[in-house]
């Protein structure tokens, strides 16, 4: 039995009886116990995991109507609530909240008979690029196991590109599912802003952050999404996808139509040769499958990595401010203690990233200094939305590679802030406009994966599949070394 | 020149739902934290859902307070840390990106003068807190969330109050008015509160917080009053502070803590789409509003002619108006209003007593009937009213088992007139010398009768027996 | 130029405590430093907007009963309360 394969290719031998979902559940839970410790990828295993698929392959065996998963193993991000689990986001101040509901993404996946393997490590809160920041120890890169795997799903892309699942659920808000993607060559899709719900994800910045699928193809990633998109009652910001089907057409191809190529993403000094070279080759990709190419200008985006940590530190700022282990959190006795100070002394289970995140997120708000930092960033925002709206009235797509560098060393880059917050650099743009964006693994070069990044209209994921897909067909990659 | 503001805050009790999730808006019924839920707990991962008729209520509420309402409302967060808010901020209202609060500038009419109203806003309110142990080894803070997210309409006046006896005059309209719209119910404990702001002669403005009813509000204002004149006769600066009232001792009490000046941060509820409000839909809630106690009041004048103080008592509670309306026809109106207002009134003066009440529409036009057509009198049908309001039996079974009906026969009510005569000797002596004293007797018959003999056949009887 | 003063009284408003976090100071610092940038860019006509729903598109008005249990959950003590510090 192949660990190594697609989602589709799974169900359809599960469907022929090559193989039950058990065998494979197990299989795949032993591969977890053989490189886990290695890797580090999950934070928590499903201990029903082996009960689940035995179920479904009764209910394959009399004949009873199965959802539409058929029992693939999936990982799911710890920022993501399941019932009964520990839901920590890598957090000290959460190391012993168990949530009390599910998310509704995991629910429909449920509902189709997807098994859940465990949860997954992240950058503590989902803020960081490398996984570094989770107070349970990093995730490793499973093509190299001194370089890290991105951030902050960096539990979710190792899993998957490491064979210990078939697919995971990770977390958008600056690049956080597409940059770890990027650095563990598997494909990681950030949808349109509300075609996801967020119900039962914890949030850090609410106005930008989506659940993004990861999976080893395209196809895998239209099916996943597929699966768990579409409005929710239980979340106000979620819009009609009228139902649709991503994986229809998906073999369409792209000729004729129109490529932009982001200037600000493909020349700036940030980028590595390596990830240039790769660039290059990709439009010529893109070209040979009939598409147009050409340069565009988005000017606001050098300011776009300042305007997007503004925002989203004045967000988490927020959204942490319920974690004050009073109604939820870890044991420590309130006895003695007055309320502003207990407060105080339980948040400093906080790690130094979010402790750092939180200072900011109330400074850059404040009456005082609002209009300097937060209005503008808000400004920001709404002028690059005009830009990347008069853009797609030229363009089908914006392509430009997703990371500006390949993974780098554990601890290389975790002490200058700067260095580290560009990083996002080719990310932000889609969190800030909304706008779909996929990372498809496109190289791997001395041994390091190299991503590519495409960017399409609000809705347009059918499209950009098309797109992702048509490029996937391109690439040739090694199998993990893992 | 003295000068009152008001910041009230009413509950939209009359609401199914909280403001942002499915558990009770009227939490009153229920043990602690028992009506939660990971929404409006605050739970990581849980998302704020807007109620639609929340939004209508609180448009509703602007429209009726004569106040402008904008094509989009959004929501914004109050950031602080504090026990009662599950996720330490609020969901709020604020006019930073123009004019989006449900509510904008409108005004009240009272007494002829007009107050104005500066916002209305829709938010949610807190938890309750529970302060116990009496030294400070032994004090905890107990923390009941039930009420967290019910509905909260805000409505901010101008400082244009000249004196506390006029905030009780516009908190009497304005309960009124909330009650009469259907969306909130003023009488409830807890269910309207306000703070104040207070400045005289042009000086300080001092608000005052942590009032908890109508009653105190008063009292504080008279106390904030008195203390900034007394400060002003002995040339002291008013301070421009915030003081709480201190309910124990009576009195306010400065609340500066330099320790944290606060900042609340605010910005946009992101987990809250702006919602949109077109000029339609306000159409169709302003058609759907019940008509105003004001317009009310008008037509009982000039419809039916109804006595100006009668039609004031009428239109400004439901539970009159309601009756009055569905008892009334065409010919009655004025002897149903004043049915209601000289003596169903006296019975039934509390909220209390309205909800256990049994008496009906149909009851008060029986009796009307039964008064026109000489069958009781005024007496009787006040006696059997308040046994209607009691056990709600049909009118015509009450006047029987009673035994009310008018007694007109002449020669019966001469027995009794001979009766009374012999009683009150001196009273018939007064009746001859001064005939206006003559009530008196009639008033004994009546007594003696139980109210039921005819009083103006009564009273002829009695004048030519007093003639003989 | 950022006053590592106003840092630490931010910290304070956000229940920070920095005694053993005074390292952050200085790192917060270089990030608001990067964030001058937003000063060199022209943002005159810029407009703040957000999604938006119709009034039709709320949720309705029902009550939905939770799970009684959820209190017990939750950190909860004697008849169900929640139990803060005490205040000042």
């Amino acid at each position: 039995m192949n660990l190594n394969t697609s989602i589709l290719q799974y169900i359809e031998d599960v469907k022929s009886g090559t193989f039950t979902t058990e065998e494979f559940v197990t299989e795949t839970l032993q591969r977890i116990k053989d490189v886990d410790e290695k890797v580090h990828a999950y934070l928590s295993l499903n201990d029903s995991a082996i009960n689940d698929a035995k179920l479904i392959d009764k209910k394959i065996a009399s004949g009873e109507k199965v959802g539409q998963c058929y029992g693939f193993p999936i990982s799911i991000k710890d920022n993501i609530c399941i019932t009964g689990t520990k839901t920590t986001c890598a957090s000290k101040i959460l190391e012993n909240f168990v949530a009390p509901y599910t998310a509704t993404v995991v629910n429909r996946l449920q509902d189709e008979d997807a098994v859940i393997t465990g949860k997954t490590n992240l950058d503590e809160f989902a803020m960081g690029l490398t996984t570094e920041f989770s107070a349970f120890g990093a995730t490793k890169n499973p093509w190299n196991l001194d370089y890290v795997p991105g951030g902050s799903s960096g539990g979710s892309a190792a899993s998957v590109a490491a064979n210990e699942c078939l697919a995971s659920l990770g977390s958008d808000t600056g690049g956080s599912v597409r940059n770890p993607a990027s650095f563990c060559s598997v494909v990681g899709l950030k949808p349109t802003y509300g075609l996801i719900s967020r119900y039962g994800l914890i949030s850090y910045a609410n106005s930008i952050e989506q659940i993004g699928p990861m999976t080893k193809t395209v196809k895998d990633s239209a099916f996943l999404l597929n699966v768990i998109a579409g409005q929710d009652a239980n979340d106000d910001t979620t819009i009609d996808n009228k139902n649709s089907n991503y994986l229809e057409n998906i073999e369409n191809g792209i000729e004729g139509k129109k490529i932009g190529i982001i200037k600000e993403m493909t020349t700036s000094d940030g980028l590595s040769s390596e990830v240039s070279n790769s660039t290059k080759e990709a439009i010529h990709d893109f070209e040979s499958l009939g598409a147009s190419c050409d340069e565009v200008s988005l000017p606001t985006i050098p300011y776009t990595v300042a305007a997007y940590y503004t925002i989203t530190s004045t967000e988490a700022g927020s959204n942490l401010a319920r974690y004050d282990n009073i109604r939820y959190g870890y044991e420590m006795e309130s006895e003695g203690y007055e309320y502003n100070s207990y407060i105080s002394k339980s948040r400093t289970k906080f790690g130094p990233e979010v402790t750092r995140r939180i200072i900011l997120g109330g400074f850059v708000p404040s009456a005082g200094h609002a209009g300097k930092y937060f209005l503008k960033a808000l400004k920001v925002k709404s002028k690059l939305i005009s830009e990347i709206n008069s853009s797609f009235k030229k363009f089908d797509y914006l392509i430009a590679p997703t990371a500006p560098v390949q993974p780098f060393k554990s601890g290389e880059k975790i002490d200058d802030p700067v260095t580290l917050m560009l990083l996002d650099y080719n990310t932000v743009t889609a969190n800030l406009t909304g706008k779909p964006a996929i990372s498809i693994p496109y190289r791997v070069s001395n041994g390091l994966p190299i991503g590519m990044q495409i960017m399409a209209n609000t809705l347009e994921e059918k499209s950009l599949f098309q797109a992702a897909y048509a490029l996937e067909t391109k690439t040739k990659l090694p199998e993990v070394p893992l | 020149m003295t000068k009152i503001g008001l910041e009230i805050h009413c509950q939209l009790t009359k609401l199914e739902s909280k403001l942002f999730c499915s558990c009770k808006a009227n939490y009153r019924e229920f043990e602690p934290n028992h009506n939660i839920c990971p929404v409006c707990m605050g739970l990581p991962g849980s998302l704020p859902r807007l109620n639609q008729k929340a939004v209508e209520s609180a448009t509703s509420i602007a429209m009726a307070l004569n106040c402008t309402t904008p094509e989009k409302i959004a929501f914004f967060r109050k950031n602080y840390f504090y026990p009662d808010l599950p996720k330490n901020f609020q969901i709020t209202q604020l006019n930073v990106y123009g004019d989006m609060s449900v509510g904008g500038e409108g005004y009240v009419d009272v007494e002829g003068k007009k107050i104005k109203i500066r916002r209305i806003q829709l938010e949610e309110d807190p938890g309750r807190l529970i302060y116990e142990g009496a030294s400070e080894r032994t004090k905890i803070t107990l923390v009941d969330y039930n009420r967290a997210g019910t509905p909260l309409v805000e409505i901010v006046t101008d400082p244009d109050f000249e004196n506390p006896r006029q905030v009780r005059v516009f908190l009497n309209i304005l309960s009124d008015l909330l009650e009469n719209l259907g969306v909130a119910e003023p009488g409830l404990e807890g269910a309207m509160r306000a703070d104040g702001n207070v400045s005289i002669e042009g000086g300080n403005k001092v608000e005052i917080k942590n009032i908890g009813s109508f009653h105190d509000l008063e009292k504080a204002l008279h106390f904030e009053l008195t203390r900034q004149q007394s400060l002003s006769e002995r040339d002291i600066e008013i301070a421009m502070e915030t003081r709480h009232w201190d309910d124990r001792r009576k009195i306010t009490i400065s609340s500066r803590s330099k320790e944290e000046d606060q900042d609340y941060r605010y910005f946009l509820e992101n987990d809250i789409p702006w919602v949109k409000i077109n000029q339609e839909t306000r159409n169709v809630l302003k058609e759907k509003m019940p008509e105003s106690i004001g317009s009310k009041r008008e037509r009982y004048v000039e419809k039916y002619d109804i006595a100006p103080q009668v039609a004031d008592i009428l239109s400004s509670d439901k539970y009159y108006s309601k009756l009055f309306e569905n008892a009334h026809d065409e010919s009655n109106a004025k002897d149903i209003a004043n049915l209601i207002t000289t003596d169903l009134l006296g019975f039934i003066d509390t909220k209390e007593k309205q909800q256990n009440s049994k008496i009906t529409s149909q009851h008060l036009s029986d009796l009307v009937d039964a008064m026109n057509s000489k069958a009781i009198t005024r007496n009787s049908a006040k006696v059997a009213l308040q046994e209607i309001i009691k056990s709600g039996k049909n009118t015509k079974d009450v006047l029987q088992e009673m035994d009310l009906g008018q007694v007109s026969d002449s020669s019966e009510i001469d027995m009794i007139i001979s009766q009374i005569f012999e009683e009150e000797k001196q009273a018939v002596i007064d009746a001859k010398e001064r005939p206006e004293t003559v009530n008196f007797l009639v008033g004994k018959v009546m007594q003696k009768t139980k109210g039921k003999a005819d009083p103006v056949k009564t009273l002829e009887l009695i004048k030519s027996k007093l003639d003989q | 130029m950022v006053d590592e003063e106003e840092i630490i009284r931010v910290a304070k408003l956000m229940k920070i405590d920095l005694e053993d976090h005074s390292e952050h100071v200085g790192r917060v610092k270089k990030m608001l430093e990067y964030f001058d940038i937003l000063d060199q860019i022209d943002l005159s006509s810029e407009e703040i907007t957000s999604q938006e729903k119709s009034l039709a598109e709320l949720r309705k008005d029902e009550f939905i009963p939770h799970d009684k249990k959820l209190i017990e959950s939750l950190k909860n003590f004697r008849e169900h309360y929640v139990r803060a510090p005490k205040m000042n």
